[in-house]
């Protein structure tokens, strides 16, 4: 094989996420800002490439084209690579990993990943009927299928199947939350959950209720990666890009197997791994899809955190909180920070870069981090994408 | 969440709340037909697909659901059932396909219901139940809307049936339904 360049995230930013008096352009606009306020030593000009990470812009913001759109918000003119990923809720990460093949190949040397949504529209009505076509829309949309009663039907298997209790969704929804409420960029950094508030909220598709589900959100984010060579002139804390996979096995829900099963992270967990040469046990946090309690709760076991069937168990007894095996969404989750699809993923590196530069606030601090992983779902958990980052030895 | 839009969505036609749309979406294409009590929903946000044969290939399968069949394509090669029914079998790539019928009983593998957040539409649905169903003998799992049934009264390992029903514009879908 070629040989391949070392890829480092240097630096990154995001808006405050949330229900948003800001339209899609202006959210572009406000994370360039925060870019370069964040990084001082990054200048527009040496930017070469733009990755621009944005699921649904045609449906939630009439927006075609969106990728030359972003960079002018930005205040960037890239000139070696721009486009736009598509990959549903996980379209950041596939940014991320574009400007890592960029950058690892030759073809860029500093590049911005971005995403941005805009998902909060006066007709919510219109918004899910955007959310129902991620799914297969002539054949799954049309009997009313969106992500929620999709993700109650894992929940009601892994239940049966496993004795899952209603007390390990809270579980995870509590913990999240309580990470958010230190996160000021977070859709709930001000409201708090407990788990006995959590099992008291409204039914949104039996048996999850309102906060086992993440939120509609207008949000924006952003990474730069640049080849680790150039790494020292933007920061002191490079992280390194060490393992990527990705799997996709189904996309109409007759193919989506036992739902509890999740083959295809698996799949993708294991060439992150192998890439990396590392294993779930040397994992000392991750940013995982959270998009409801129940999608955690079968990751750890899909990543290996714990044996099939034991998630449940495991959020129980801490082991996914701080001071536990592997801290799972120190950032606060999609649970707590919102979910504007395409940004989902930039936020989560934007976190990992953070908690390898020790500036996280002390109540949701990895302690000495080395490695972290990150994963995306997309659709009904059909897609799934993981990456691992080694934070560089001071 | 937010207010209300200033151009509220147009009013439900009927009881299942599915929107009047033109029969086949003939569209710009065909002179304008008797006006009708509500607009349609804008192509790009009308979930339910294109029946007639000029606008898919899979015409067999609405024609036979309106004479109240479930059909779908098998791949004879393969020995393969296909869901949705297709036009190329995507294990060999053959394009000699065979519609067959398939089982109008199955069992529920598992259900919730949507009780918040439906799509343009559906809202006067909810709440609704949806499930995937087991076809009895053949190797399928199917997704749909599970009707006659509350949520709560819905259980895994339930006996349905498979029941074909008209849109208002004269297009037909199915729907599974718990005994009575």
């Amino acid at each position: 094989m070629t040989e391949r360049r070392e890829v480092a995230l240097v630096g990154g930013a995001t808006t405050r996420w949330g229900v948003r008096e800001a339209t899609w352009s202006e959210l572009a606009q406000e994370v360039g800002g925060a870019l370069f306020r964040a990084m001082p030593e990054l200048k527009a000009g040496d930017v070469d490439s733009l990755f621009l990470g944005a699921a649904e812009p045609e449906r939630f913001a009439f927006q075609s084209h969106v990728a030359p759109l972003c960079a002018e918000q930005m205040g960037l003119t890239p000139h070696r690579i721009i486009q736009r990923t598509e990959l549903a809720c996980a379209s950041g990460q596939s940014a991320i990993r574009s400007a890592y093949a960029a950058i690892a190949s030759g073809l860029s040397d500093i590049a911005v990943a971005v995403g941005v949504e805009k998902m909060n529209l006066p007709s919510m009505a219109e918004a899910n009927s955007a959310m129902a076509c991620v799914m297969d829309r002539a054949w799954d949309g049309a009997h009313g299928a969106t992500a929620p009663p999709f993700f109650a039907m894992v929940a009601q298997r892994h239940m049966l199947e496993h004795g899952t209790t209603e007390d390990a969704l809270a579980a995870v929804s509590e913990k999240n939350h309580r990470f958010a409420n230190a996160n000021p960029s977070a859709q709930f950094y001000t409201k708090t959950f407990d788990r006995a508030k959590i099992q008291r909220l409204p039914l949104v598709a039996p048996p999850l209720r309102l906060g086992d589900c993440s939120s509609m959100t207008d949000g924006a984010a952003a990474v730069v990666l640049v080849s680790n060579a150039l790494a020292r002139r933007y920061t002191d804390t490079p992280v390194l890009l060490r393992g990527s996979g990705q799997y996709s096995d189904f996309h109409n829900l007759a193919h989506a197997g036992s739902l509890t099963d999740w083959v295809g992270l698996k799949h993708a967990a294991r060439q992150a791994y192998e890439m990396a040469g590392v294993g779930p046990k040397d994992i000392d946090f991750a940013e995982v899809h959270d998009c409801f309690t129940i999608s955690e709760i079968v990751e750890y076991e899909s990543l290996g955190f714990c044996g099939p069937g034991e998630g449940g168990r495991y959020v129980l007894e801490g082991r996914s909180d701080l001071g536990g095996e592997v801290v799972v969404n120190p950032r606060g989750g999609l649970l707590g920070c919102g979910h504007p699809l395409g940004a989902t993923g930039i936020g989560q590196a934007v976190e990992v870069f953070e908690q390898f530069s020790g500036r996280s606030p002390a109540s949701r601090r990895v302690p000495d981090p080395r490695w972290a992983l990150v994963h995306n779902l997309s659709g009904s958990a059909n897609v799934h994408s993981v990456m691992i980052y080694e934070g560089a030895a001071a | 969440m937010t207010p209300e839009p200033a151009h509220a969505p147009p009013r439900l036609s009927s009881p299942r709340g599915i929107q009047s749309v033109e029969t086949e979406r003939e569209g710009a294409h065909a002179p304008p037909t008797e006006s009708k009590e509500t607009p349609p929903l804008p192509f790009l946000l009308d979930f339910f697909p294109l029946e007639g044969e000029k606008h898919t290939r899979l015409s067999p399968f609405f024609d036979s659901l309106r004479k109240g069949r479930l059909t779908t394509t098998r791949c004879e090669k393969d020995d393969l059932w296909h869901w949705p029914p297709r036009v190329v079998c995507p294990r060999c790539h053959s394009d000699d396909l065979r519609w067959s019928d398939l089982p109008m009983t199955g069992r529920v593998y598992a259900f919730s219901a949507v009780l918040a957040g439906a799509p343009l539409g559906m809202e006067a649905e909810v709440p609704f139940v949806v499930g995937l169903v087991d076809l009895d003998g053949v190797p399928l799992r199917l997704f749909g809307r599970i009707a006659g049934t509350a949520w709560d009264r819905c259980r895994v390992g339930l006996a349905v049936t498979v029941e074909p029903f008209d849109l208002p514009d004269g297009r037909v879908f199915y729907r599974f339904r718990a005994p009575a």
